[in-house]
């Protein structure tokens, strides 16, 4: 479909200007994915999809719209382009407004596996190792999901970006549960399929809801934390979008008030947004506005190195694209963490009176400028005591600041994980984290 | 080519000559058009556009989806093809056949209408929303800044035509106007205060004049600057508290609309959102005392999460989910519904064309009973008020449950006494419905998207109730 999708991007840069817009960008993506939802160890559905999503980003006199259609026809497109001419008309300068900028020369990245694209039609040999793979520990179901895709892009803009990529990706998680109170969650996300890590994935989650049986209450109070790459990737995810010049801009990022070369962690945290690390699926070569992506720290060393910045936001601050872009929000691409040099077990041996958190869902903030939020782990979760794993314990919140969890970071593991699930949206790839004096809390009555 | 109903129409049969024991087609367009702005200054606007039609399929007991946006014969007949072949390929792994109930299905065309429709407004005075609210939220403070406020605008239209080849032909309309706000109050001395507030309806720009923006962000900014000031720790000992209508809407989604959705209590989200701690066999438990009731009704005129049809065509009606203290009827879709020997109560939605159906929760609220506000104050001695929120969360069964209050107020002596700064009410479901000592009689819906599935569906929802008083609670602390 390359030429194609090439050839319909272009055709509706050239529509947009003849309409009477400055320029325009179209972005065109194009999935065919299959995902088989798991439950009870068990097939709930199995979902397909052949579509096309339409992006375009017209500009006015320095005004901006942004469309985004799965239309029925490109007449419909057409039609949407004329009818927002007159909204433009009267909407005022955009404050974010930049021209696009010159296309860069992006990386060609080999983004395809074939041994996925062959999945596509028919994954169930797959779902069947995964059910039997979690099976092999006394567990007694699991439920999880796995999707397979195969994604094409094609960018044009009126500055002559004229780029196409495709790509396949996996993403897996399972959960298994075991006995009265036992659960253990985790997922993989890669470009390829590659079956020993799908079992790896099942592995785990089969193993810590066998380990996480019979659990104990502890009181809440102030703990050293370990957090699972599942844990990590979740509350760095806030983090890296808070790195995004937009989110600044929005109050939405507790970088507001700080500026490159601020300390802002530890000095054993570096983050990276990993752009063409071919092995995740957040890898691009190019941006939305046809800037070349690269890899580059967000923190490095504990001190914040890059606001990620599209066109727009970079013109604002009198920065350059670092090609992040989103045409409105610049975000990362995938998240990266430097690797410590402690296994495991080291980590744990580190603990005096500590918690292991290896899963946890529903993160949210009472304030993003300040970064104040609560979490709330699921699945195992294990009290540490004097360097050993004494005992699996109940749910607790992890309710503390952001600013402290970065600044509380202790040490890491020497193993990383590829992450990508419904909590953590970015793929990460991040080891286990040490986390001093974090605190916790849990329901009072 | 076929026109739209007709191409719903083909999909269904196609299906069934394939062999599906059930097919399910669904047209599904959403339609939405937003004007974003920072402080005032027009960011851009933005169309969306989602147009397609989603399949499913039933075939030797296993659920099968697919989902095109080519309206075309071919791509329409491809994607049935796929439905099909996938769900037979994986029966084999089912070890229970997926079943539907005989619920009856309908047939009926519906619409909501715009009291004040999206045109009769001009784009100029749209935008000049934004400008004016700006100017009353930057003047508000009388000491600190206001360094964001981000609102974002949008109306939106939904229409559907739902089939079955158990007969349901449903069309619909409904549109919506959904207003997202995020103000920040910062002092450099002080710190920050944040507040994110979705206002949602269906219907057209009447509910512009429902929800009188510009006098409640003045007075609200105006309020976060004193709490940035003034507000004190909350009281560490038990106290009264009375729960604002914000927070008991919020409360009851999470802890009673969600755990009383019968896939998740068979475990069909046990992966991503979680499963309940509502078993298959708790119908008729105890959960909360007599004061306790809470209804989840899609058939409120106006609301955001209004239907009057499921998208598997069954009709809509109230449903009692806590009835004076006992679990009483969960949310069912035709395949739990079988499971339970019931029948469907219409709680199937999609959020468009790409999304399976599931079972979701419509306009969620907790019964009004018969006291002022005055009265919920009067003989509580010393406690605490909590108006509104920020932060939240609920573990994955719904059971233990954490909100963090934004706007809230010391009470003493049956009155209040100044503010109390991000107060934590962190509860189970049960400690919360037992507690409720007194409900207030004034019924408030505020609007929310409600997450689920995967790939994860946010679906317009409202959630709401009165004021309640709670007995002898001990509140905690937000970190510094």
């Amino acid at each position: 479909m390359k030429d194609e999708l090439l050839e319909a991007s272009r055709k509706l840069v050239e529509k947009a200007l003849s309409e009477g817009y400055d320029e325009a960008a179209a972005l065109l993506n194009q999935r065919k994915t299959v995902m088989v939802k798991l439950a009870n160890s068990e097939p709930s559905v199995v979902q397909r999809w052949k579509d096309l999503i339409l992006n375009l980003y017209l500009a006015k006199d320095k005004k901006i719209l942004v469309i985004s259609l799965s239309p029925k026809s490109l007449k419909d497109v057409e039609k949407a382009i004329k009818e927002l001419l007159s909204v433009a008309d009267k909407l005022y300068e955009s404050p974010f407004y930049a021209p696009l900028p010159e296309p860069g020369e992006p990386t060609k990245l080999d983004l395809v596996d074939k041994k996925l694209l062959e999945k596509l039609e028919d994954p169930s040999d797959i779902v069947e190792s995964i059910i039997e793979t979690a099976h092999r520990e006394r567990i007694d179901y699991v439920a999880g999901m796995i999707e397979l895709s195969y994604n094409e892009k094609a960018l044009a803009t009126s500055k002559d970006a004229l780029f196409y990529e495709d790509s396949t990706s996996i993403q897996t998680y399972l959960r298994a549960f075991a006995g009265e109170d036992g659960s253990g969650q985790w997922s993989l996300g890669s470009r390829k399929l590659n079956m020993r890590k799908i079992e790896e994935t099942a592995s785990i989650a089969a193993r810590y809801a066998v380990d996480s049986r019979n659990r104990v209450s502890i009181e809440p109070g102030v703990y050293d934390i370990i957090l699972s790459p599942m844990v990590a990737g979740n509350l760095l995810r806030l983090v890296g979008m808070m790195a995004s010049a937009f989110m600044m801009f929005m109050g939405m990022s507790m970088f507001m008030n700080k500026k490159p070369g601020d300390k802002i962690g530890s000095e054993k945290l570096t983050l990276i947004d990993d752009a063409l690390n071919t092995e995740l699926p957040g890898s691009t070569g190019f941006d939305d506005e046809g800037v070349a992506t690269y890899s580059k720290p967000i923190i490095e060393e504990g001190v914040f190195k890059t606001i990620l910045h599209n066109s727009k936001t970079a013109a604002k601050t009198g920065m350059k694209s670092t090609g992040n872009a989103g045409w409105i929000t610049p975000h990362p691409w995938n998240l990266v963490v430097a690797e410590g040099t402690y296994s495991l077990d080291e980590l744990i041996g580190e603990v005096k009176k500590g918690i292991l958190v290896t899963n946890n869902w529903y993160t949210r903030l009472q304030n993003y400028v300040e970064g104040v939020f609560s979490t709330i782990t699921r699945d195992a979760l294990f009290l540490i005591e004097d360097g050993k794993i004494t005992n699996p314990i109940e749910k607790l919140r992890i309710a503390d600041t952001l600013p402290r969890l970065l600044s509380n970071i202790d040490a890491l593991g020497k193993t990383s994980y590829d992450i990508w699930w419904w909590e953590v949206e970015i793929p990460t790839r991040t080891p286990y984290i040490l986390i001093r004096q974090i605190h916790t809390s849990k329901h009072t009555v | 080519m076929l026109g739209l109903e007709d191409l719903v129409l083909y999909a269904i049969d196609y299906a069934r000559e394939l062999g599906a024991s059930y097919a399910e087609a669904r047209y599904h367009k959403n339609d939405n058009f937003s004007i974003v702005s920072r402080n005032g200054t027009i960011i851009g606007a933005g169309r969306e556009l989602k147009e397609g039609i989603g399949i499913r399929v039933l075939v030797d007991g296993a659920l099968g989806f697919s989902a095109t946006n080519k309206l075309d014969n071919e791509n329409v007949k491809e994607a049935v093809e796929k439905a099909y072949k996938l769900a037979k390929a994986h029966a084999r792994l089912m070890k229970r056949s997926i079943e539907f109930d005989n619920t009856r299905v309908g047939r009926a065309k519906y619409s909501v209408v715009e009291r004040k429709l999206f045109t009769s407004m001009s784009l100029d005075e749209k935008i000049s929303i934004h400008r004016e609210l700006w100017d009353i939220v930057s003047k508000a403070p009388s000491g600190s800044k206001i360094p964001v406020f981000f609102l974002n605008y949008v109306e939106s239209i939904e229409e559907k035509i739902v089939a079955n080849s158990d007969g349901a032909f449903i069309m619909s309309r409904v549109p919506r106007l959904t207003i997202f706000y995020n103000v920040v109050v910062a002092s450099p001395q002080r710190g920050s205060i944040q507040r994110f507030e979705q206002l949602g309806a269906s219907g057209g720009l009447e509910n512009l004049e429902e929800w009188n923006l510009y006098e409640t962000l003045d007075r609200d900014v105006k309020i976060y600057e004193e709490i940035l000031y003034e507000a004190k720790e909350p009281p560490r000992q038990e106290v009264d508290v009375i729960v604002g209508s914000e927070v008991v809407g919020l409360i009851v989604h999470e802890s009673c609309g969600h755990p009383s959705e019968a896939d998740r209590i068979l475990g069909r989200e046990a992966a991503q959102a979680g499963m309940s701690f509502i078993k298959q066999d708790m119908i008729g438990e105890r959960i909360g005392n007599e004061n306790a009731t809470v209804i989840d009704d899609p058939t409120i005129p106006g609301s955001y999460g209004f239907y009057l049809y499921d998208d598997e065509g069954v009709p809509a009606r109230p449903r009692y989910l806590y009835r004076e203290g006992i679990i009483y009827e969960h949310l069912h879709n035709r395949w739990t519904a079988k499971i339970y020997g019931t029948e469907s109560n219409a709680a199937s939605r999609a959020m468009d064309y790409a999304s399976e159906p599931i079972i979701r929760m419509a306009n969620t609220y907790f019964k009004p009973g018969d006291y002022s506000f005055e009265e919920l104050l009067e003989d509580i001695k010393y406690g605490v008020y909590i108006k509104s929120y920020m932060e939240w969360n609920i573990d994955d069964v719904r059971w233990s449950q954490r909100y963090v209050g934004l706007e809230a107020y010391l009470i003493e002596n049956g009155e209040l006494k100044g503010f109390v700064r991000n107060p934590v009410l962190e509860v189970t479901t049960k400690a919360f419905y037992s507690k409720v000592d007194a409900v207030g009689k004034e019924l408030r819906f505020y609007a929310g998207t409600c997450g689920k599935g995967e790939p994860a569906q946010g679906v317009p929802v409202w959630f709401g109730g009165p004021d309640l008083r709670l007995r002898n609670i001990r509140l905690g602390v937000a970190p510094k």
